[in-house]
């Protein structure tokens, strides 16, 4: 995996809880904080991305406006998902009223 | 609800999401009995593989490979490949665009990558065409469609929000 040094400076009494966590579970400091932060970062950013996801469906939000927020990849997917959900209804009302009509 | 309608003649390719998302709401058998399904046998693995496991997931696809007899099950070469798919994914994409049967999955990574070369829809079309049918209440619709958002973990997504909206219209 492609990594880059990111710097930060902690309070002491963290770094302190930090030895502690990391004598009893046994485990490398760095690697601890790594996976805890990975973990974080994973679940704030699928909120946060829910959430504008929500805004976009109930059309609060342009396509645009989430492009400039966090990238075209991003919007284009959720475009994608917004059109085939739409689809998706659409398909299933028009078929099932298709069918509908040929058992009555 | 008894219903009686002969088997319709369009034909359906599930991936192993939509497989699991429409017997975690108990209306794989009623599909099956509606329509032709279609899928293929990296699919039947990945629900074998699920199947060696005794949680939620475990149980749903036990449940869907008891019912395997009423799938088609084809394998299919891949001639045209997307890169951001996996193996599994781009089989089925190649079999949906050689038989020109729409493909029902719930991988939004999936429908993203393939939506401009086939015909692609989330398995939430099923509810909406098992209420215009009369198979399912608007309401039991609605309490289904609460059900698959739990266990999709789906809380405030588009696919909820779109569907809830349009069954609220029905």
């Amino acid at each position: 995996m492609e990594t880059e040094q990111f710097n930060i400076r902690m309070p002491k009494d963290l770094v302190q809880d930090l030895d502690i966590i990391s004598k009893l579970l046994k485990v490398n400091k760095s690697e601890w904080v790594k996976t805890k932060l990975a973990e974080e970062v994973h679940e704030e950013k699928n909120k946060l991305l829910m959430e504008l996801s929500t805004l976009y469906a109930n059309g609060m939000i342009s396509k645009e406006k989430i492009e400039k927020l966090v990238g075209k990849e991003v919007a284009d997917e959720m475009e994608s998902i917004k059109i085939i959900a739409q689809k998706s209804v659409k398909h299933g009302l028009g078929y099932g009223k298709k069918l509908s009509k040929l058992h009555s | 609800m008894a219903w009686d309608m002969a088997k319709s003649s369009v034909n359906y390719i599930l991936d192993t999401s939509a497989l699991i998302s429409l017997e975690s709401i108990d209306i794989l058998e009623q599909v099956l009995e509606i329509f032709s399904i279609t899928t293929t046998n990296s699919v039947i693995e990945e629900l074998e593989e699920f199947a060696k496991y005794d949680d939620k997931y475990g149980k749903i696809a036990k449940d869907i490979l008891k019912q395997k007899s009423k799938f088609t099950i084809e394998s299919c070469k891949i001639t045209e490949s997307i890169n951001y798919l996996e193996l599994t994914d781009n089989k089925l994409y190649n079999l949906s665009l050689k038989k020109k049967f729409p493909l029902i999955t719930d991988e939004t990574k999936f429908v993203h990558h393939t939506r401009h070369k086939i015909e692609v829809y989330f398995s939430t079309v099923f509810l909406v065409l098992l209420t215009e049918v009369g198979y399912l209440t608007k309401k039991e619709a609605m309490d289904k469609l609460e059900e698959l958002r739990d266990i999709r973990n789906w809380r405030n997504n588009i696919i909820y929000l779109i569907t809830k909206n349009q069954l609220g219209q029905l």
